[in-house]
């Protein structure tokens, strides 16, 4: 078996003077949701890797901004960077997320990262 | 919302907070109808994903970083800026593929430096080999 030979310099290259997520700007093309916008998370596999949580599975939530560009996590974790897209800031009602939430606190929101393609339309 | 989805996932979220790094019961090598899907489910996702999972409340302690806790940062960012990993693979090494019972049993610095070690031998710039030999060369200077 011959040895892989790993490309050292090419993140090095992308990334110096720049930096990481800014070197990812303008690849994503133009982004499926906007802000306001209501959506569901998929509930995709999450097997060898996700940094999408499984609580927010199935649970709709509001865009409230267009954060960055870049990999997926599940993509970047193995060094995959040619597929980049918008990760979206999404707002979640505490209540959706968890049943056993108090009433006294149904206003109570959660706000977290997630990138395009967890997102379809609620 | 999608209530069978959601229905899943806070199964899920109970089940996996039954996983904990104790011996409980034999499990070696079941059969595939002696695995249930909750189980499959429990066992193959990524052991860092742990929000929502029932747990009894730890106590806060105020920890200085230590001298090998700096090294092992400094070392682990080297071999970013040297192109060895990115830092989503060094997340996915250090916190998912040591698997749920090096996740919660090893300090986090820990998990850290077994990762940049094993990095490079997976990536093959050491041998396992070269790597033993050398840990117990430097275990010999304190015995």
């Amino acid at each position: 078996m011959s040895k892989p030979h790993y490309d050292l310099e090419h993140h090095v290259k992308k990334a110096t003077g720049i930096g990481d997520p800014q070197c990812f700007k303008g690849e994503a093309g133009d982004p499926r949701f906007k802000v306001g916008d209501k959506v569901k998370i998929r509930d995709l596999p999450d097997v060898f890797y996700t940094r999408t949580q499984a609580y927010t599975r199935g649970c709709e939530a509001t865009v409230v901004r267009l954060v960055y560009e870049t990999p997926p996590a599940e993509d970047e974790a193995w060094d995959n960077t040619e597929n980049v897209e918008w990760m979206y800031s999404l707002l979640f009602k505490q209540k959706d997320l968890w049943p056993e939430y108090a009433d006294a606190f149904s206003q109570d929101t959660l706000e977290t990262e997630i990138p395009e393609h967890w997102l379809e339309p609620a | 919302m999608s209530e069978a989805t959601r229905k899943r996932v806070l199964n899920h979220l109970d089940y996996v907070g039954l996983l904990q790094p104790a011996i409980h019961t034999e499990t070696h090598a079941p059969s595939p109808d002696e695995v249930t899907n909750d189980q499959y489910r429990a066992y193959t996702r990524p052991s860092h994903d742990i929000g929502g999972e029932r747990d009894v409340s730890i106590q806060w302690e105020e920890k200085e970083e230590e001298i090998w806790e700096h090294n092992t940062f400094v070392t682990c960012e080297v071999l970013a800026w040297r192109g060895v990993w990115n830092a989503e693979e060094r997340r996915r090494r250090q916190n998912v593929d040591v698997g749920q019972t090096q996740y919660l049993g090893l300090p986090y610095y820990g998990r850290w430096l077994l990762t940049a070690a094993l990095i490079l031998v997976d990536k093959q710039f050491v041998t396992l080999t070269e790597l033993h030999e050398k840990i117990d060369e430097v275990s010999k200077r304190y015995e």
